[in-house]
C-alpha cells in the first residue's frame, strides 16, 4: 500500500472512530416533555398575542416576549430576533375551560429547536419551553418558564 | 556544598515554581471565565459555536506540533465551556496526535526538519534532526532520556506502554511535549498505525472522561 494510501486510510479511521465517539459521548438531551392528550389543530387562540415574563431555569436570566397566534400558526417575537423561524403550526386541547397549547418551532438555519407548552385560562398565559441546540459535537438547552397575559407591559419594548 | 543536597533544593525550588504555575494558571483561567461571561445564550450562541470550531482547529494543530504546550488550550476549553465539551476536546486530542505521528512517519525527514525552521520552532527541528540518524529503537529510546539501560529496554519491549506513559507524563514538553513524542514515534518506524491509535484512544480519555462521567470540574 503506497504511503498516501495509508495516510488517507488513517485519515479516515481517526475520523470515523472521532464521529462515532462523538455519538456515543455526546449525551442526549430530551426537548420538553409534552402531556399526551387529545391535541387537535390550533385555532382557538387565534388573533390573540400574549406578553410574557419568564425566567431561564438554569441561570434567572429574565426573559421577555411576545406570542402572538394567528390562522393557526404561532411565532414568538423575541426567537424570531435570533433566527427566522417564521410561523408554526400550533395544537390545542381543551381541559376543564383550560385552554391547552403546545408549538415546536425549528429554525432553518441552524439546529435550534424550541419546545412550547402553555396553559390559558380567560386571558392569563402559563407557559414551560425548552431552547435546544443540537450541535456535532454537544447538545446545549435552555429550560424556562414564563407567565403573562394579553395586556400588553407599561414599557413596549420587547427585549430579550 | 553537598552535591545531593543541592540537587534536593533544585528538586523543590522546580516544584514549588510548578506549583505557583498551575496556581496562576487556575486563576488566569477563573479570570478570562469570568471576563467572557461565558453563558450561552441564543444571541450569542453562534458566536460560540464559531469560537468552539476555530478553537478546535488551533488546538489540534498546535497540539501537534513539538514544544507547543496545546493541551493547555483543550484545559481552557474544558474550563470554559464545561463538561458538554469533553467530547470534542477527547475527539480532537486523539486526532492531534495521529497527525503528529502520521507527519512524523510518513513525512520525509528533510522536509521536516525544514518545515519547523521555517516556523522558527528550532527545538524541535533539532529534535528531529537529533533523531534522524538514529535506528528505530534508538529514536524510542530518545523519549525514555536519561533513564537506565533497563528502563530503556523494558520500554523498547512494552513500548506502546511507554508512549501512552510519555504522553501523559506531566512536564514532558522537555522531550518535546505529546505533539514531539508522537512525532518521533512516527519518526521511529517501529509503532503500527493501529496500534497506536488504540493506545492513543485509551491514553488521552482520564481526564474528558472524568470531565464527562465524574463531574470533574476545572476551574
Amino acid at each position: 500500500m503506497s504511503q498516501i494510501l495509508q495516510v488517507a486510510a488513517i485519515a479516515m479511521a481517526t475520523v470515523g472512530t472521532g464521529a462515532a465517539t462523538m455519538t456515543v459521548m455526546k449525551p442526549e438531551i430530551a426537548d420538553l416533555a409534552v402531556p399526551e392528550g387529545d391535541w387537535s389543530a390550533g385555532e382557538i387562540l387565534d388573533g390573540q398575542s400574549y406578553f410574557i415574563e419568564g425566567v431561564d431555569l438554569d441561570s434567572g436570566t429574565v426573559l421577555l416576549d411576545e406570542l402572538v397566534f394567528r390562522d393557526g400558526t404561532f411565532q414568538s417575537v423575541n426567537c424570531q430576533t435570533y433566527c427566522d423561524f417564521g410561523w408554526s403550526d400550533y395544537q390545542t386541547k381543551l381541559v376543564d375551560d383550560v385552554i391547552h397549547f403546545t408549538a415546536t418551532t425549528r429554525c432553518p438555519d441552524a439546529p435550534h429547536t424550541v419546545v412550547w407548552y402553555g396553559t390559558v385560562t380567560e386571558d392569563q398565559m402559563q407557559l414551560a419551553g425548552t431552547w435546544t441546540t443540537r450541535r456535532w459535537y454537544w447538545n446545549h438547552q435552555i429550560r424556562f418558564s414564563a407567565e403573562g397575559s394579553t395586556t400588553p407591559p407599561i414599557d413596549p419594548n420587547v427585549t430579550g | 556544598m553537598n552535591p545531593s543536597r543541592t540537587s534536593t533544593t533544585k528538586f523543590v525550588v522546580r516544584f514549588l515554581i510548578l506549583i505557583a504555575f498551575l496556581v496562576l494558571a487556575a486563576w488566569g483561567v477563573h479570570l478570562i471565565k469570568d471576563a467572557l461571561n461565558l453563558e450561552i445564550r441564543p444571541g450569542n450562541e453562534a458566536m460560540v459555536h464559531r469560537s468552539i470550531m476555530l478553537g478546535a482547529v488551533a488546538y489540534i494543530g498546535l497540539l501537534a506540533l513539538p514544544f507547543v504546550p496545546g493541551a493547555e488550550i483543550g484545559i481552557a476549553m474544558l474550563a470554559a465551556f464545561g463538561p458538554g465539551i469533553a467530547p470534542l476536546i477527547y475527539v480532537a486530542t486523539v486526532a492531534s496526535m495521529m497527525l503528529a505521528y502520521t507527519i512524523g512517519r510518513f513525512l520525509p525527514i528533510g522536509a521536516l526538519e525544514r518545515f519547523l525552521n521555517l516556523l522558527h520552532m528550532q527545538r524541535a527541528a533539532a529534535l528531529v534532526a537529533r533523531a534522524a540518524p538514529l535506528s528505530g529503537d534508538d529514536r524510542l529510546a530518545m523519549l525514555l532520556d536519561g533513564q537506565s539501560k533497563r528502563a530503556v529496554h523494558i520500554g523498547l519491549k512494552y513500548r506502546y506502554i511507554a508512549l501512552a506513559i510519555a504522553v501523559n507524563t506531566p512536564g514532558n514538553s522537555i522531550i518535546g511535549g505529546g505533539g514531539g513524542i508522537m512525532m518521533v514515534a512516527g519518526l521511529s518506524g517501529i509503532f503500527s498505525p493501529v496500534l497506536v491509535f488504540l493506545t492513543i484512544a485509551i491514553a488521552v480519555s482520564p481526564v474528558p472522561l472524568a470531565v464527562l462521567f465524574l463531574g470533574l470540574q476545572l476551574q
